[in-house]
């Protein structure tokens, strides 16, 4: 099978790669691309550990074909923060001890990051956010702090000018 | 594995292309079933011809008297849109308690109706609101009810190169209601046990002008309880004529035993799920009156 060139838009950053055609943009963010942050577990759109953002909005790389994903803007738990200057939702997950092994984290993050931007402005009551992140899978915490932080990121993006 | 992978700009070009690459080539609408598919090696990777780059088949066109879903619209915005948020809320109902939100992004109407799963969540809908499919396709475009489309799990009465272009039925009258219900173990992420779509039309005096019942997953497809729907007709719109609606449907559903739930507990939620949601019609038409 041939490969085909492919650019991609990846945290505001252009990457031209090979790719076969059924490949999807969980394997070439994570094979071609190097950008390792985003997960893969079940392949099936079941746990959402593979969660990103496409034109803002979650998704699971595992079932997206990324030769659908050229031109438009995928974000990676790459592009969230960067040291120094963690986004809201790291630094909550940080201060509530919202990650123990820390596997689901760049899914969560994405996944909460897309609802806030859609809520922009509110503090989700807790069955708002546990709603929220139904597709995303955590067998450590048992939710608890992962709602929490992300209530708190969501009071600390409101009070952001 | 590995396929060709074609991205047609339009539906003509889209059904060319499925004569020129014959029976393997399939279509590829939000892929949130055919990827896993394909994944999981359970169908052959023939050629896929994406609808992405289509324009004009997504969206949601509320006209006077008939609303169409094109076949591209995503369950999110029909979870959003705002033509579900009164008499026809049920279809945000069931949009919104299909996969999470990552499968709601991006799985599709189209998707949900020509995979044919007797258990997928907004075929009962759109049978409960007499919908009608229309399909564009080598030997041309063809209006066909929503029923008749429906064959059996997974096969539907698509002809080969034939695409599904929307989904289309009448507007609501005064006095309607609709609701839906599914049961399941948790609330997201869950194939149906059962799943119920109500229509009820109702009179000044609480008589029922008109009931539409369907039911998912208790069934090789999704189906019309006829009988149930006849014994409310013209009668009145009572709880006890309900559950008399839900023994009806219970006596006629068809369940599968598998790993989910047995016959015998499906046919119990049938017959409770039904009044259930005839009651919330109901009470929806009350409120607003």
């Amino acid at each position: 099978m041939s490969r085909i060139s492919l650019r991609l838009r990846v945290n505001s950053d252009r990457y031209d790669a090979l790719v076969e055609p059924h490949w999807t943009l969980l394997q070439v963010l994570r094979g071609p691309l190097g950008l390792t942050g985003t997960k893969e577990n079940c392949l099936e759109a079941e746990c959402g550990v593979c969660t990103v953002l496409l034109d803002g909005r979650a998704v699971n790389s595992c079932i997206l074909l990324a030769a659908l994903c050229e031109d438009r803007d995928i974000l990676t738990v790459e592009g969230l923060g960067r040291p120094g200057k963690l986004h809201p939702l790291q630094q909550a997950f940080i201060d509530h001890g919202a990650a123990q092994c820390g596997y689901c984290t760049p899914g969560m993050l994405l996944t909460a990051k897309s609802y806030l931007d859609e809520h922009k402005g509110v503090v989700p009551d807790p069955d708002a956010v546990r709603e929220a992140i139904a597709g995303t899978l955590c067998r450590c915490t048992g939710y608890q702090k992962i709602v929490e932080a992300i209530r708190a990121a969501a009071a600390a993006l409101k009070e952001e000018p | 594995m590995g396929f060709q992978l074609h991205r047609p700009d339009s539906v003509g070009a889209a059904i060319a292309l499925a004569r020129e690459l014959g029976p393997e080539a399939r279509y590829l609408a939000g892929g949130t079933d055919l990827i896993i598919q394909i994944n999981r090696k359970r169908c052959a990777p023939g050629p896929l011809i994406a609808l992405d780059r289509i324009a004009g088949l997504s969206g949601v066109a509320a006209g006077d008297g008939v609303i169409a879903i094109e076949a591209m619209t995503t369950l999110k915005t029909i979870e959003r849109h705002p033509a579900f948020a009164g008499p026809l809320g049920a279809l945000a109902e069931a949009a919104r308690v299909v996969g999470g939100h990552q499968i709601r992004n991006v799985a599709t109407i189209g998707g949900n109706i020509v995979n044919a799963s007797p258990a997928a969540d907004l075929v009962p809908v759109l049978l409960a609101l007499d919908a009608e499919v229309e399909l564009a396709g080598p030997a041309g475009a063809r209006r066909l009810p929503l029923g008749h489309f429906l064959r059996g799990p997974g096969v539907t009465a698509r002809e080969p190169g034939e695409v599904l272009l929307r989904v289309a039925f009448a507007r609501s009258p005064a006095q309607t209601a609709t609701a839906f219900i599914k049961a399941g173990r948790r609330r997201a992420m869950e194939i149906s046990l059962v799943c119920i779509a109500a229509f009820l039309a109702l009179d000044g005096e609480d008589r029922c002008l008109e009931a539409r019942i369907a039911l998912g997953a208790v069934g090789p497809t999704a189906w019309r309880a006829t009988r149930a729907e006849e014994l409310l007709r013209g009668g009145e719109a009572s709880m006890a004529a309900f559950r008399a609606a839900g023994a009806a449907a219970a006596a006629d559903c068809a369940p599968i035993d598998d790993v989910r739930a047995s016959v015998e507990y499906r046919r119990r939620l049938v017959a409770a799920l039904v009044p259930r949601a005839l009651q919330h019609c109901r009470q929806r038409i009350a409120g607003g009156r």
